[in-house]
């Protein structure tokens, strides 16, 4: 019966996302496509996080390496939106796959300390290598032509725009969710909460890591190629370790022990950020402030705290 | 000649300097547990604490060296009973996520405090001017920078070894409950290591503050360079913080005369190598999955 | 229908019409101005002198009468210095907060970013400080406009002025991005045009931005056959620059320091006596370097208001604000394309004197100024300059073809 009118609310949130121009103002198009993008960033993230236990903070260099291959693709091949978007899924896995390979043999601090270091590389060498990626000014002024399989679609209007990318993360979250929920999946909360459990039942733990990242690493590059048409420029500070913060404080905000918890986070936290900074300067004041609660008080997030109460409510 | 001379002392000015500022850091996630991201926020706290000491008190560079990092360990000690207490028994991650929104708090006061303005701090009268060495000229000053580095290595050396107080930390970094069946008040332990840590950080702080301009800034271009630091000499051990300091410092004083056009990506290569081939740091403790 | 009800019918219809007419402009909104700077991080000041200068503009234009009639009021946005939070920034600004025109951009990267986007939001942006060529060249659009100096005017002047001294040999140390690397480029090809037996050097020096530690870069200037030096350092690195060159007898040496932004107020103020005497300084807009009406006044006013006297920065959003104004009456509406088309070869009179916007690449001809660092100031804490010169804008500014701008 619960889960019946959880699926209630989802499917009202999901019609409601799809009315979004039609019964919101236009800057909220804006606002969501955002939201949408950074969550699927923030759900990539927490396959790794929330699931698998690993701390990364460099996962936006999968992100802006996303975020460039479109640039670059659309600037010297000028290929449809969806080839766009495979060229960066594969740059970011392949990325994943090496940062990967180096970095799942360690633990905690360790992990997450090599992760900084190897999205701090790649930061540095988009920000010199100003050949390719035009250095600190980034790749900009590229235009999307058409979207790919035949389908004739005004890309530059924004709410086309918003509905292609509703679209293209509603199933990449569905992909991800069946991933989550796979037996895979389940071997992966298992890895977090005890991997050498996991390691003595004949699971190589490090292949089971390994596969996690890559994957997230993916899904982290196709938000990272929508994000590029959608702020019209690559540039180096979406490599940034600060970038790579995001989806951790998006994930612990909304929980990281639900699937949706990541995409609540990335909805409260651009929510929040437009709110306050019409109101006030000091948004990073702000922001610490409600940080430290949630990790304090909340620290199952948003989500997770509503949903586990509804679990023991309802009982 | 006197290029590898002037290279080699300003490696070791700016080794010493990241080593007075990130063993603070090294020192609390030893006996702690604990990566202070707001370590960086700390050091700041201490550079415009004395800027204001200094310029709007009008107290000598030395009056504010004994004073600002007292006054920041006992922000420290607030920010511990008010809100590290509750994340002390929980993992790694909450302690990043904690100290990162400490981070965000501090820096955002300081800019609304003291303004968005840039700030200079004199070097006192006994410091200012310079000497001949190797070749080249350096300044009294970045002597100085060396001579408190290494006073302040060993001293932490004797604390940690001679002291009491230094056996007491290291038994509650090794073993927190057996040191709390011995009776040791961990509690009061854990707000002292962190708010020495903290007195680490401003010391670095007032230190850096003549030679490096004051902007709002300020602590995010360190924290990540005290990472580094800290991750090249070895999470947890403080002669590893000098070496990873100096590690670092070579990087940046050879790199940039040298390799100009990777300078960027050196001291991360460093720090990823470092972490691949030694993960313990050159010699800190356990590391591996 | 009878004459007299005709009559009264049109009385009443006019009588209501007065009436309503009156009820709505006494009720009119405000006009918005939205301000995109940085506001927090290193290199928040920019973003403050700005506001500054734009409260200043505001609150003159408000107490008299404000523009078209209606109030006007400013909404800042923080970029943070990054193109994505800025692009976002001017979306919200127009589509949510009703901004009427776009000022600001204190970062270069941010202004080749967010200046191809501005055609999409339909509204006019006049930026005040980011000098990178390219937005008044190849990324022009017909809603970009640039009221302060680019990297070519500032590097042309500096190459005339570099030109009348004997140094022959050349170098650089600049931030290892595109402003350092272009403000070389720019004053090298410039200086081989005036003086055709210069040598520019091949040993240059790129510190990295942000680097803390410039001693490995001032050792090699000094240890090389440099007489002249162009410095394009800024901010706070500019401080740390100035200062560990100070202690290394840099300004000791035989040779022409050229300080392509080392006028610029903060810098001066934090540094004190510390600024050498003797070296080349320039800046976007030197308060005390034009005797006219609008900066007598913007000088003093700035001066009673805050305490200092105003940066180049302050100053540019001053003037951006009046342009505004004198566009927005021009065309009669506040209406984006209608004002964007009006400031489009329009002059006003700012503080750095008579400045137009020229129709082919919507950049303002103006001029740098440059001048060699005098004694100190007797009340304004910084130093003086000397041997001040501006330069005639049409002089400085390139050519419509070289820049590559095709409106």
């Amino acid at each position: 019966m619960k889960t019946k009118i959880l699926m209630g609310l989802l499917a009202m949130m999901i019609a409601g996302l799809i009315a979004v121009p039609w019964i919101a103002s236009y800057f909220y198009i804006f606002i969501l496509t955002e939201i949408l993008i950074l969550g699927l960033f923030a759900a990539s993230f927490n396959l790794i996080f929330g699931y698998t236990g690993m701390l990364s903070f460099g996962h936006a260099a999968f992100f802006g390496i996303g975020s460039y291959a479109t640039a670059l693709v659309l600037i010297h091949l000028e290929w449809p939106f969806l080839a766009c978007l495979l060229v960066s899924m594969g740059a970011s896995a392949l990325l994943a796959l090496v940062i990967g390979f180096l970095s799942v043999r360690l633990n905690e601090v360790y992990f997450a300390m090599l992760t900084l270091a190897f999205g701090m590389m790649v930061f540095a060498i988009a920000y010199q290598w100003r050949s390719v990626t035009n250095g600190s000014d980034g790749l900009a002024g590229f235009t999307l032509g058409s979207f790919g399989l035949g389908l004739d679609l005004t890309l530059g209007n924004p709410s086309v725009y918003y509905h292609v990318v509703l679209a293209i993360i509603a199933i990449a979250a569905v992909v991800l969710y069946l991933i989550c929920r796979s037996s895979f999946g389940l071997i992966l909360k298992a890895i977090r909460q005890n991997p050498e459990r996991v390691s003595f039942a004949g699971l190589n733990v490090r292949t089971y890591r390994l596969v996690a990242f890559v994957i997230a690493g993916s899904f982290a590059g196709l938000a990272g190629g929508l994000m590029a048409p959608f702020l019209r420029v690559a540039s180096p500070e979406l490599l940034h370790w600060s970038m790579s913060a995001e989806p951790v404080l998006m994930a612990i905000l909304g929980g990281t022990g639900y699937f949706l918890g990541p995409f609540v986070g990335s909805a409260v936290f651009v929510l929040l950020e437009t709110w306050i900074t019409s109101f006030t300067e000091s948004w990073m004041l702000v922001l610490g402030i409600i940080l430290a609660m949630m990790v304090i008080f909340f620290r199952k997030g948003l989500l997770g705290t509503a949903l586990d109460w509804w679990m023991e409510v309802k009982k | 000649m006197s290029g590898i001379g002037a290279a080699l002392l300003n490696s070791l000015d700016i080794g010493l300097l990241l080593f007075i500022i990130a063993v603070g850091l090294n020192i609390v996630f030893g006996v702690l547990n604990i990566i202070n991201f707001a370590h960086g926020a700390l050091y700041m706290l201490g550079a415009y604490l004395a800027f204001t000491l200094i310029n709007l008190v009008g107290m000598p560079f030395w009056a504010a060296l004994l004073l600002a990092p007292i006054g920041v360990a006992i922000l420290a000690v607030i920010i511990d009973r008010v809100l590290l207490r509750f994340i002390y028994s929980r993992d790694v991650a909450d302690s990043l996520l904690l100290t990162f929104a400490i981070l965000l708090i501090i820096n955002e006061s300081v800019r609304v405090v003291w303004g968005s303005g840039i700030h200079v701090v004199q070097p006192p009268q006994l410091l200012s001017g310079s000497v001949e060495l190797l070749g080249s000229s350096v300044s009294t000053y970045s002597l100085f920078v060396i001579v408190i580095g290494l006073l302040l290595l060993a001293g932490l050396w004797y604390l940690f070894n001679r002291t009491r107080v230094g056996r007491i930390m290291r038994a509650a970094a090794l073993d927190r409950d057996m040191a709390e069946a011995l009776c040791i008040n961990t509690r009061m332990v854990v707000t002292g290591v962190f708010a020495f840590g903290a007195w680490l950080a401003a010391v670095g702080g007032v230190v850096a503050a003549p030679m490096r301009a004051l902007d709002p800034g300020m602590g995010d271009k360190i924290i990540i360079e005290s990472f580094i630091v800290v991750v090249i000499g070895g999470l947890g051990s403080f002669p590893g913080a000098l070496l990873g300091a100096i590690v670092l410092g070579l990087i940046h004083g050879f790199g940039g005369r040298y390799l100009p056009e990777v300078n960027l990506l050196l001291p991360f290569l460093g720090m990823a190598l470092v972490l691949l081939f030694k993960p313990n740091g050159i010699m800190g403790k356990g590391a591996t999955a | 229908m009878k004459k007299t009800s005709m009559k009264k019918l049109l009385v009443a219809m006019t009588a209501a019409a007065t009436l309503t007419t009156a009820g709505t402009s006494y009720a009119e909104d405000p006009i918005r101005i939205g301000g995109i700077y940085i506001l927090s991080g290193s290199a928040a000041t920019y973003g403050e002198f700005a506001q500054k200068g734009i409260d200043l503009a505001v609150n003159e234009i408000n107490a008299s009468g404000g523009i078209l009639g209606r109030q006007v009021e400013m909404v800042y946005e923080d970029s943070q210095g990054k193109a994505s939070v800025a692009i976002q920034a001017a979306r919200k600004l127009v589509y949510s907060e009703g901004a009427d025109a776009l000022v600001g951009l204190d970062s270069s990267g941010v202004a080749q970013g967010m200046v191809p986007t501005m055609p999409e939001l339909q509204k006019p942006l006049i930026i005040t400080h980011a000098a990178t060529p390219d937005v008044t060249g190849k990324l022009c659009n017909p809603f970009t406009y640039r009221i302060s100096v680019n990297v070519a005017q500032n590097m042309k002047a500096a190459a005339l002025v570099a030109a009348e001294t004997d140094a022959t040999n050349w170098t650089t140390i600049g931030p290892d991005y595109a402003f350092g690397h272009q403000s070389w480029e720019f004053f090298g090809n410039y200086l081989k045009d005036i003086k055709p037996d210069v040598n520019l050097m091949s040993e240059t020096n790129f510190p990295r931005f942000g680097a803390e530690d410039f001693t490995p870069f001032i050792d090699r200037v000094m240890n090389s056959d440099a007489e002249g030096v162009l410095i394009s350092v800024w901010g706070g690195d500019l401080v740390n620059f100035i200062r560990q060159a100070n202690t290394r007898g840099f300004f000791d040496k035989d040779m022409e320091v050229m300080f392509t932004v080392g006028a610029a107020t903060e810098v001066l103020s934090a540094l004190g006596e510390e600024m050498p005497e003797g070296v080349h300084l320039s800046t976007r807009y030197w308060y005390d370097a034009y005797d006219n009406e609008v900066n007598d006044r913007f000088v003093k006013a700035y001066i009673d208001a805050y305490g200092t006297a105003p940066s180049y920065n302050a100053e540019g959003a001053y003037a951006a604000i009046y342009a505004y104004k004198q566009a927005m009456e021009a065309a009669g509406t506040t209406d984006g394309p209608a004002v964007a088309k009006a400031l489009s070869g329009m002059s006003m009179d700012a503080p750095n004197g008579k400045v137009t916007f020229r129709a082919g690449d919507h950049q303002a001809m103006v001029s740098p100024n440059w001048g060699v660092s005098g004694p100190m100031h007797p009340e304004h804490g910084i130093r003086t300059l000397t041997n001040l010169q501006i330069f005639d804008g049409e002089k400085v500014a390139r050519t419509i073809e070289e820049t590559g701008c095709k409106l």
